[in-house]
């Protein structure tokens, strides 16, 4: 029986996306839009191939936009309208409601990241092998989807426009100090060795790994524990909020 | 009968305030149970209790012998909440196909549920887009797909017209003709004397009184009687047993302890009395006397 909630409540969940068609353009054409005009600004720049430099920081950070704001803000926005009362009401176990909005936030970054693949073919060469996007794909959208316990953490308590608002304010500054709109290695000294330090530097690390190859088990270490504290956080913050 | 729903010795306390102060109820399958009381007479802290939203200070809430805690004993229960708002994407179909899933039913019965709330023409609709009844016949038939055994019903005719609120009653009562136990709260008192076979009057988190409408409207003595006539207020006012009297446009509006000695006393001084009315006090007034809250502040 669970299971079959489950299916009604992604279900639910991919109509809510494919039925906003605004959030859809925004969210898809604002990557690929930003990734091709990054990649024609800096093939210049004396860094890596500009495509690989461009693709796997713009699709993390695309799957990054729609892992952390979609799930929260959904949440914020089911709370607000009292339908998440309803659906406790009715028996839905919290859990198939959050595993719900994730698992819905994947095909849809999957869809980002093929949006970037295919801006990335269009505009010049695509640098790098069918496999090696594949696993930059499996890498990016497993590697985002610990980022959605803050997301519902987020949703549980504050509003929905404040979940906008504050989901952005962690996105955007994380972005650019991971170097997931500029290249990492021509930001300034000190935001550079911020973004050193965040969770979403060590994704676009580990998918690059895919590409470059290199030691990986450094970011999947991050990334294991910012699952670990996104999950505690978010079961924190629902406790404590109203239904 | 054993009872479906059995509310025992139900506090709950917000901080200081006690919102309920032991309460016990109970509601038999095929019962129609109204809850009135004034504005934070803890009415909806009691119906979330019920619904398993809220976790009472102490006391216990049983829905067919389980505690509505447990999902599996929610899903017994069919729900219509205040302030409840609908994804703006989903249809009104898919909602009910929903709420079948939630409940373990087949989705065929989220067809018939639309049906039997005359919503079979706007299965194809954005939920959001309904107008505020229509979505409250929509709660409705969300919380039908269970068949349940209780419906919680809280203020659940607001923003019905007079059409849809008959059909809406129509449909309850061939629940409760089929079985269900109903619990409803609404501030329209004429509705509940109309609809309920018990009413219960909660304030400041107690039950100050239960029976059927008919008890209820013994609760306070006397009668009320209303007259055309000749005879000058103080000599009314003086009689025996007359509790207060009012003039308006000519006529006399009199409280009385009973009514006999008062129309007779009438009826000898003016012959030519008319539009004599003597009535039981309304469910209204009685409300008013067990709570002194007037009708405009009993809201859920």
């Amino acid at each position: 029986m669970t299971a079959r909630i489950l299916r009604y409540e992604i279900r639910d969940e991919l109509l809510g996306i494919l039925r906003e068609p605004t959030a859809l353009f925004f969210s898809v054409l604002m990557p690929v839009g930003f990734f091709a005009l990054f990649t024609a600004m800096f093939s210049g720049q004396a860094t890596e191939s500009p495509s690989t430099a461009m693709i796997v920081p713009f699709g993390t950070f695309g799957a990054l936009a729609v892992v952390l704001m979609n799930p929260g803000i959904g949440l914020a926005d089911a709370r607000e309208r009292g339908w998440l009362r309803v659906k406790r009401v009715s028996g839905t176990p919290l859990w198939v409601t959050v595993v719900a909005k994730v698992l819905a936030a994947t095909p849809y970054a999957i869809a980002v990241l093929a949006a970037i693949a295919l801006a990335s073919v269009l505009i010049g060469s695509m640098p790098i092998d069918v496999g090696q996007l594949f696993r930059v794909i499996a890498v990016i959208v497993l590697g985002a989807v610990p980022f959605a316990g803050f997301s519902l953490a987020v949703g549980a308590k504050a509003g929905t426009n404040a979940s906008a608002a504050i989901l952005n304010a962690i996105l955007m500054p994380s972005a650019i100090a991971s170097g997931l709109w500029f290249p990492h290695d021509l930001l300034p000294g000190a935001i550079a060795r911020i973004g050193e330090f965040l969770p979403t530097y060590h994704l676009a690390r580990l998918a690059m790994v895919q590409v470059e190859g290199g030691p990986w088990m450094a970011h999947v270490a991050v990334l294991g524990a910012t699952a670990l504290i996104g999950t505690l956080v978010a079961a924190m913050a629902y406790r404590s909020a109203r239904p | 009968m054993e009872s479906i729903l059995t509310v025992r010795n139900l506090r709950h306390r917000y901080g200081d305030t006690a919102a309920l102060a032991g309460v016990d109820l109970s509601v038999a399958p095929g019962e129609f149970v109204a809850l009135l009381g004034p504005n934070g007479a803890g009415k909806t802290t009691l119906v979330r209790s019920v619904i398993g939203l809220l976790e009472p200070t102490s006391g216990t809430v049983e829905v067919a012998g389980g505690s509505p805690t447990h999902a599996a004993v929610r899903r017994r229960m069919g729900v219509v909440q205040q302030d409840v708002g609908f994804p703006r994407t989903l249809r009104v179909r898919e909602v009910v196909e929903g709420a079948a899933a939630r409940a373990g039913a087949d989705p065929a019965v989220a067809i018939r549920a639309l049906a039997e709330m005359d919503l079979t023409g706007l299965a194809g609709r954005r939920a959001s887009d309904l107008s505020g009844g229509q979505q409250q016949r929509l709660q409705l038939a969300m919380g039908l797909v269970s068949d349940p055994q209780l419906l919680v019903l809280d203020e659940p005719t607001t923003g019905l017209d007079v059409a849809s609120r008959r059909s809406f009653w129509a449909t309850l009562d061939r629940r409760r003709q089929a079985g269900a136990g109903i619990l409803l709260t609404t501030h329209i008192v004429e509705e509940a004397a109309a609809v309920a076979d018990r009413v219960v009057v909660l304030d400041r988190g107690r039950i100050v009184a239960e029976g059927t409408p008919g008890e209820l409207k013994r609760i306070l003595p006397g009668r009320k009687i209303t007259a055309r006539t000749s005879v000058a207020i103080e000599t009314i006012r003086a009689a025996d047993g007359v509790v207060s009297v009012a003039e308006e446009d000519g006529e006399m509006s009199i409280s009385a302890t009973a009514a006999e000695p008062v129309v007779r006393m009438l009826l000898e001084m003016d012959p030519g009395l008319n539009d004599l009315v003597v009535a039981t006090p309304s469910l209204d007034e009685v409300l008013f006397a067990l709570t002194g809250t007037d009708r405009e502040e009993v809201a859920a």
